[in-house]
């Protein structure tokens, strides 16, 4: 059976609804907006809420790229770019700078994004306090207090059993010295890369019914603590195993038969990238 | 030719977004709004923005001479409900509006509360021109050092508009249109220097 489907495979008044959350979104950096998640052909959790975002953006003269923990080739990216492509019929690319839409799982490129391009993130969770508060009712009322005890008392904690920040991926960031806000779960090293950024990101949570956003050029502060500074993975003494990078973010990763351990560049293009060029 | 309300409605939506997160940024929707064939006493890309915001899901007011005739006419084209000033989602001030209404409207448009300040109006102003002379100074988000803009508009506009906004996270954004179909935003975050 032929269906044909939407532009964007969406009816109008869903697109409408995504785009009206999404501009109050970027008037309010940080403030997490409901929205009314639509049903996608892929799992909730798999990235739908970026998905959304993306087919509610995208439009006939836009160069799509899809990366999912830094690699263009995985699962979730290839079946993301498949379905935007088969409903829109927009250009796939590799090429972080050719790329006017870029959707993400879990890595900002390494490559400095331009001004014109928009970064769409996947978040599973966008609430930062819910490790410390499952109830979605008293969370808003922190967020409008301006109450986040909780999230310091989580990095506080870590300190005390860890003796520095623990978190892996999705530190706390403050948005215009307003909202505390979930990065969704970029490593550390990528956090950064939001401050003062020349793109605008939009970072969407279908299965929570959340659109949230990071204008350019906006205030965003990694939490710390005046003792306890903020600090990014160290690949200090690291290059890539392929093609030599160093101060880049690397999978470590271990060879089977030496048991030694090597590293590689994460952002698979831009390491394709630096090989091509090398001559 | 007639407007596509898949193609145009997403390349003047692209142009919004930009302009709302890169406060001061002027950008054009006369390639979309030309293509427009319904006869309004309104611009036409005010008749684009409305067919990209509105729906049944949401409110809206319009502050005109010909109020009535205006609202029921946007109604049976967008099935958008008409609320008061006080609860409307999207106001749309048109050009023919009275300074006292344009002062009243930014001074009556809902703001949010501290839970949903996303519940906030939207005013979509169509002023006589906006251009990025250095006559108003923009600061905050998605400006990287300053941006200039005149908006030609009666009233007192700006003074309310800061009052408006003065507690942030709550206050009202704004879009700006043109006879000439340019697009200019000012969220609420964006400061305001004369």
């Amino acid at each position: 059976m032929k269906i044909d489907y939407n532009f964007a495979f969406f009816d109008e008044g869903s697109k409408r609804e995504i785009r009206r959350a999404t501009l109050k979104a970027v008037a309010i950096p940080g403030y997490q907006v409901s929205f009314a998640s639509r049903e996608m052909p892929i799992a909730r959790g798999w990235g739908t809420g970026g998905l959304q975002l993306t087919l509610s953006l995208t439009g006939t003269e836009d160069v799509l790229k899809v990366i999912d923990q830094g690699s263009d080739e995985s699962v979730n990216a290839v079946n993301i770019k498949k379905l935007v492509k088969k409903t829109t019929g927009v250009l796939n690319t590799d090429d972080t700078n050719k790329a006017t839409l870029i959707q993400s799982r879990h890595r900002i490129p390494e490559k400095s994004l331009k001004d014109k391009q928009i970064l769409v993130l996947q978040v599973p969770i966008p609430e930062p306090l819910r490790l410390v508060e499952p109830s979605e009712y008293k969370t808003k009322r922190l967020h409008a207090e301006n109450e986040y005890s909780g999230a310091w008392l989580m990095l506080f904690e870590q300190i005390m059993k860890y003796g520095n920040m623990s978190t892996g991926a999705d530190h706390p960031v403050k948005v215009y010295d307003r909202y505390v806000m979930a990065p969704s779960p970029i490593p550390r090293f990528d956090n950064p890369k939001m401050d003062y950024s020349k793109a605008l990101i939009l970072l969407g949570a279908g299965r929570e019914k959340k659109i949230y956003a990071v204008p350019p050029y906006t205030k965003v502060k990694s939490l710390a603590f005046e003792d306890y500074p903020f600090e990014v993975e160290s690949f200090e003494d690291k290059e890539c195993r392929l093609c030599k990078a160093t101060g880049v973010f690397m999978d470590e990763l271990i060879d089977e038969d030496t048991k030694e351990t090597y590293y590689q560049c994460n952002d698979t293009s831009y390491c394709l990238d630096r090989l091509n060029n090398r001559n | 030719m007639k407007l596509d309300m898949v193609h145009d409605i997403q390349r003047t939506y692209r142009k919004v977004l930009n302009s709302m997160s890169r406060p001061g940024e002027i950008e054009n929707i006369k390639n979309e709004s030309q293509k427009v064939d319904i006869d309004t006493e309104f611009f036409n890309s005010t008749l684009v923005l409305m067919f990209m915001l509105l729906d049944a899901e949401v409110s809206f007011k319009i502050i005109s001479n010909k109020e009535d005739e205006m609202t029921k006419f946007i109604n049976q084209l967008t099935y958008a409900k008409s609320k008061e000033l006080h609860e409307a989602d999207f106001i749309f001030l048109l050009n023919d509006a009275k300074k006292e209404d344009i002062e009243s409207t930014f001074k009556k448009a809902k703001v949010g509360d501290l839970i949903n300040p996303n519940k906030s109006a939207t005013i979509i102003v169509e002023s006589e021109k906006i251009t990025n002379e250095k006559d108003l100074t923009l600061k905050g988000p998605g400006i990287k050092e300053v941006n200039y803009v005149e908006v030609k508009l009666k009233g007192n506009w700006i003074e309310e508009r800061n009052e408006k906004n003065i507690e942030y996270p709550l206050g009202i954004d704004v879009i700006f249109t043109d006879i000439n179909s340019n697009i200019m935003c000012l969220p609420r975050t964006t400061q305001i220097f004369k």
